[in-house]
């Protein structure tokens, strides 16, 4: 008993004092379950793209959303929001992101690469003549 | 079948050694500024470090939000009650996002949980004391939150992407805790007689754990540099202290208020703060458990998973596929 | 009694709800059984604060004190909410099962309120109609899944419910000037909201596998609404102002 006693925890918390706790307990807490998790997307005005966020652990999509909705949208403006399970998401490998390199190269889908004012002008300067009556 | 862990611990997480050629282009993707995804090679004490100090920064959130929770059914007024109420619940939010930039590291959820419980990993030791008055509620959400914020900001600026991005939301929702905190002793310190005696008593009793709070000295380590050229640490404890002492001092004796340092004085000469350094025997003996509060603080989390234990139950999904989240 | 003090009647039975149950709720900040649920749990008890803090504000307006002395200063039989909410929080079963039952009956009560002839009021229940639907979305869904979880979710939520209905009933205690307000088009009545009640909460309770207690055997727990309280208020009181009360005239 006095062992026990000893234990008993006082707290400046009223909260906690109302819970009796004791202390001094170091077992492992096996079995505790945080379920699966869900990817978050949030999309803060309509027009806009959904946007990945993070992640909560749920039980299931109902609770998931519930929890999507206080940990990404108690702040930001919201209008809407998805969630997948985690299990669902297929990516790339970043070992593999060598299949993206010669992306930024190619340059004939770069609008700002078509000039053609610089041609133009010089037709109107040579009297709008074929190239080849020059 | 769920094994409460995402991944056997004896998992290799890769089937390469860490050859030289590996870590150097490791290394290079850090130099460049590239970020460290998940999915990435890392080496093994990148990994075990990122975890060990991810889940540590989650277990001071959720631990974290005791001390002041223990005033957050007496604030007094609508404003002060609703903003604590707010910034408690910031802080568990916080904890979530910290929990799951670890978690894709490969611990789970529950095995952090139980290393906290158990007191197998730590947490920031200034919530091992107590928040005796309302104005000790005041102290910790103004200079408390101002440590972690410093300490926050130069993490936020490391090498594991997860992390720094959790961080950002963190520093983004946490700029309201400081000037809330301040506010508090604002309002305190140019308040009433009484109202300053408690921010003053409050002053004097946290000053020894907020000068813990970033650590003793580094000493130079391979360790530690090694840390540092990852982008793991970002700041040395001492570069960090010496911060915070620049920016929150003069706030503080701009309110009248007293340090209980005789020697505290900036030093024109080095730039430097002067300080007597705070008893480093009270800060190991209460990191090991011995502090006032530690008993308490593990026994209200074990609480809290023990009140769910029935709940989660309940509302389980035995079939559902776990596995470590993305990003 | 007059209009003024009919509709003084009719909103400080509402803020006083609010605030002691979002006070109730917020015992659970920081020591909820799931951390998402921490999270979502302490929004709506912000939720409920907050608009306790709009309604006392219409009360300054009619001419009471301020919304933190209103809130602050007043003993327990100075308080018009009703014994529901001043019930400790017990287990999440009944925390949850309160949170369930109250908050339909607030819903039903804003949505009433929405077209209500006194527009301070009205916009008040316009403006915080969505987040009491949050409310009602996340009390249905925990109260679905625990009614449906095992058979000791079901057991603890069956026994909460239990124990919770007579008390829910007694959120419906007829006021002095119920006439008037319905007369007037600033309230449907007491008697009205209890019926709409009945009708949403019997078959979402059902659907979550659990049983209404016999209809012979309801007996409203009344008294709340004029001040006879249980004995939990005034300890929670007392812990609320413990701050405040030192000295209430300071600036905190």
């Amino acid at each position: 008993m006095a062992l026990e006693d000893k234990k008993r925890i006082e707290s400046l918390d009223p909260r906690i004092s109302r819970a009796h706790l004791s202390g001094g307990n170091h077992e492992d807490m096996t079995g505790l379950l945080h379920f699966q998790t869900y990817e978050v997307f949030h999309q803060n005005k309509r027009g806009a793209q959904h946007k990945h966020v993070g992640i909560v652990h749920a039980p299931n999509s109902d609770m998931a959303l519930l929890y999507a909705k206080e940990q990404y949208a108690r702040r930001e403006q919201t209008a809407n929001i998805w969630v997948a399970p985690s299990s669902c998401i297929s990516a790339t490998e970043y070992a593999d992101d060598d299949i993206f390199t010669t992306t930024p190269e190619k340059l004939y889908r770069n609008p700002a690469t078509y000039k053609v004012m610089d041609r133009i002008q010089a037709f109107k300067e040579r009297g709008m003549t074929p190239s080849d009556e020059v | 079948m769920y094994g409460n862990a995402y991944i056997d611990p004896n998992e290799k997480f890769s089937s390469e050694e860490e050859t030289p050629e590996l870590l150097a282009a490791f290394q290079a993707r850090i130099d460049a500024g590239d970020k460290i995804e998940p999915q990435d090679w890392m080496p093994a004490m990148y990994r075990k470090q990122l975890i060990r100090m991810i889940e540590q920064h989650a277990h001071s959130e959720i631990i974290g939000s005791l001390p002041e929770g223990t005033w957050i059914t007496r604030a007094p007024g609508f404003r002060r009650k609703l903003a604590l109420m707010a910034k408690v619940q910031d802080e568990v939010g916080h904890a979530q996002l910290l929990y799951s930039a670890a978690e894709t590291l490969g611990k789970s959820r529950e095995d952090m949980m139980n290393d906290l419980i158990t007191g197998k990993s730590k947490y920031s030791n200034i919530f091992n004391y107590p928040a005796l008055t309302w104005a000790d509620s005041a102290v910790i959400a103004w200079l408390v939150d101002a440590g972690a914020i410093v300490n926050q900001l130069a993490n936020s600026k490391g090498s594991y992407g997860p992390y720094c991005r959790a961080l950002e939301r963190i520093c983004y929702e946490e700029s309201f805790h400081l000037k809330y905190g301040h506010d508090n002793v604002v309002h305190l310190a140019t308040g009433t007689k009484k109202q300053r005696e408690m921010v003053q008593a409050a002053m004097t009793r946290w000053w020894t754990p907020l000068m813990h709070f970033f650590g003793p000295s580094d000493k130079a380590s391979v360790h530690s540099d090694t840390l540092m050229r990852w982008k793991v640490k970002m700041a040395s404890n001492d570069a960090m202290r010496q911060q915070f002492m620049d920016m929150y001092i003069p706030k503080i004796w701009d309110l009248g208020l007293t340090l209980p340092d005789p020697l505290l004085k900036k030093n024109t000469e080095t730039g430097l703060w002067d300080y007597t350094e705070p008893d480093w025997e009270e800060f190991k003996r209460v990191i090991n458990g011995d502090g006032p509060c530690n008993a308490e603080r593990l026994a209200v989390r074990r609480m809290a998973e023990e009140n769910g234990r029935w709940v989660a139950r309940a509302i389980n999904n035995e079939e559902a596929e776990h596995v470590r989240p993305f990003a | 009694m007059n209009n003024i003090d009919a509709l003084k009647e009719l909103l400080y039975k509402m803020a006083d709800d609010q605030l002691i149950i979002g006070h109730r709720n917020s015992e659970w900040n920081g020591l909820g059984p799931i951390l998402e649920e921490d999270i979502a749990f302490s929004s709506m008890a912000q939720d409920k604060m907050g608009q306790s803090e709009h309604l006392y504000n219409l009360l300054n307006q009619l001419g009471e004190a301020d919304a933190d002395t209103v809130a602050f200063t007043r003993n327990a039989p100075q308080f018009h909410c009703s014994h529901l909410v001043e019930l400790p929080i017990g287990g999440y079963d009944f925390s949850l099962i309160r949170h369930f039952l109250f908050d339909f009956a607030e819903y039903l009560r804003f949505e009433a309120l929405k077209t209500s002839a006194y527009q301070p009021l009205a916009q008040v229940a316009k403006k915080f109609f969505g987040e009491v639907k949050y409310h009602t979305m996340h009390a249905n869904t925990w109260v679905y899944q625990l009614g449906h979880g095992n058979e000791e979710s079901n057991g603890k939520m069956q026994e909460s419910l239990n124990f919770a209905w007579d008390y829910a009933l007694g959120m419906f205690e007829p006021g002095p000037a119920e006439e008037m307000l319905i007369n007037e088009n600033i309230f449907i009545g007491e008697e009205a909201l209890q019926a709409k009640w009945l009708e949403v909460v019997i078959p979402l309770l059902e659907k979550s596998n659990l049983v209404i207690p016999e209809k012979s055997s309801w007996a409203p727990i009344y008294g709340g609404r004029t001040g006879n309280h249980t004995a939990h208020l005034q300890p929670l009181l007392s812990e609320m102002t413990e701050v405040y009360s030192i000295d209430p005239s300071a600036d905190w």
